[in-house]
């Protein structure tokens, strides 16, 4: 049996209608050889077809090198991509793209400053978060899992459990906060492990909506949804330390969401339902 | 580490995956330079979010480096495992944010919410093919635009481009049939 030519078959599937003659359709009828062939085609037309114009920015390739090169660098002597350090950084001048103020808009998806830090372990230099920005020269960056809506805004970082030591106090958990659509400002939220009781550090980078007069709270949701404690008002420094119910001292129980309200001076104890900037704990 | 090093921007897929899995780190680059662009616009379309997709990007090629052990060329292509391990990174964030949406409508009703409804398999076999075509050369690349997006019958485009009718047929089918290949070879491990 003689099978349709390719170059027919693939013409007839990009929509070229003089590309089979009677004879081949009749071919075609009865071959199924030629058919599954025919079918491949078509599905790479129909795919291609329906794909075109693309709005997808520049990817920011030498940043992610970068990050990648970060994560990977070698932790002891023995591991790592040491000799690839400077690979991408030979070709680019050593600035951090990360530095860009750039995303620090209001309703903004990107929130690309407002998203580092999720674990500050294995950090040497104690960051007193504060939202802080990527440093150039820095050598790792934690890039945090990003488990978010990015059409809200919102960040949720998912940090590890590591705990490391700082001085006696042990950071077990901690999120990067991030603006909610209409808001602007970034932060961290670090739960600690004292030798007392747990404590929710929270640091918010970000103005403190002025008009009207209001003040910021820190608020632990339930992943629920249903349920929240109020852990008390930030100070307009936007860096606080709050103790924990007892009861979420060895486990937040589902109360991982850190919520930071904007709330008017109204002398009511619920929460606004505008908040600044949130972020989402580890189980 | 390897001392030597070997410039493999001309090597071939193939043995850029071999250098991969023995743990040559200028693969890790040229893997990059290859196929970095393709997985973060994979990544972008899939969770409309350039923070999200640089995270993506990031997290693939640090996962495939650190497992590059479990590589097995026998099993697919070494886009293919990249891709396959993006499509479980954006799976993986589709599901959270899946979660945390409705977290957070319930929690303070703020919610504006855009909905992915493309399969992500489906887009992942389109954007590859995106990139495909646009990487073959010319004309064969231009006479597929043409003929894909433009709705151009093969004897306007050998008009158009000056060459002869069989040039163009057989540029065409050299092309689909190319396409067709590479989308088996780079989808194979995301089924």
């Amino acid at each position: 049996m003689v099978h349709v030519n390719s170059a027919l078959l693939a013409g007839h599937a990009l929509g070229q209608d003089d590309a089979l003659d009677a004879a081949d359709q009749e071919h075609l009828a009865s071959c199924s050889h030629c058919r599954a062939e025919l079918d491949q085609y078509r599905r790479v037309v129909t795919l291609g077809q329906g794909t075109q114009a693309s709005e997808t920015p520049t990817p920011p390739l030498d940043r992610i090198w970068r990050s990648i090169q970060a994560e990977l660098a070698p932790t002891s002597a023995t591991e790592g991509i040491a000799a690839t350090k400077t690979m991408v950084a030979d070709s680019v001048p050593p600035v951090t793209a990360n530095d860009s103020p750039a995303s620090d808009v209001p309703g903004g998806d990107e929130a690309e400053n407002d998203k580092p830090v999720s674990v500050v372990a294995a950090s040497d230099e104690t960051t007193d978060a504060g939202g802080e920005k990527p440093i150039a020269g820095r050598r790792r960056k934690w890039w945090p899992i990003v488990a978010a809506a990015a059409a809200l805004g919102l960040v949720v970082g998912a940090g590890a459990t590591v705990i490391i030591n700082r001085n006696d106090v042990q950071v077990a958990a901690s999120t990067a906060l991030s603006a909610l659509p209409g808001h602007t400002g970034h932060g961290t939220a670090e739960l600690l492990r004292t030798p007392n009781d747990p404590e929710l550090r929270v640091s918010v980078d970000g103005p403190q909506p002025a008009d009207p007069p209001s003040y910021r709270e820190v608020w632990l949701i339930n992943s629920d949804g249903q349920r929240m404690y109020s852990l008390g008002v930030l100070p307009e420094s936007g860096t606080g330390t709050y103790p924990l119910p007892t009861l979420l001292a060895n486990g937040l129980d589902g109360f991982t969401i850190v919520d930071v309200s904007i709330e008017p001076y109204d002398g009511n104890p619920a929460h606004s339902r505008n908040s600044q900037v949130r972020g989402s704990l580890p189980e | 580490m390897r001392a030597r090093r070997v410039d493999w921007r001309n090597a071939s897929d193939s043995d850029l995956a071999a250098g991969f899995a023995d743990g040559d780190d200028s693969c890790l680059e040229e893997s990059f330079k290859r196929w970095g662009s393709l997985i973060y616009t994979i990544a972008y379309r899939a969770l409309d979010s350039s923070s999200e997709a640089e995270d993506v990007t990031q997290q693939v090629f640090v996962g495939a480096w650190q497992g590059r052990t479990s590589y097995q060329e026998s099993k697919g292509s070494l886009p293919g495992w990249l891709l396959g391990i993006a499509r479980h990174r954006i799976a993986d964030r589709q599901r959270a944010r899946a979660r945390d949406l409705k977290v957070v409508r319930a929690a303070t009703s703020q919610a504006n919410v855009k909905v992915e409804s493309q399969p992500l398999v489906t887009l992942i076999d389109r954007l590859v093919l995106v990139e495909e075509i646009q990487r073959l050369p010319h004309p064969r690349g231009t006479i597929l635009r043409m003929a894909f997006w433009e709705g151009q019958s093969y004897s306007q485009i050998a008009e158009r481009l000056q060459l002869p009718l069989g040039t163009v047929k057989s540029h065409a089918r050299r092309a689909l049939r190319q396409l067709r290949v590479r989308l088996e070879e780079v989808t194979s491990w995301s089924t």
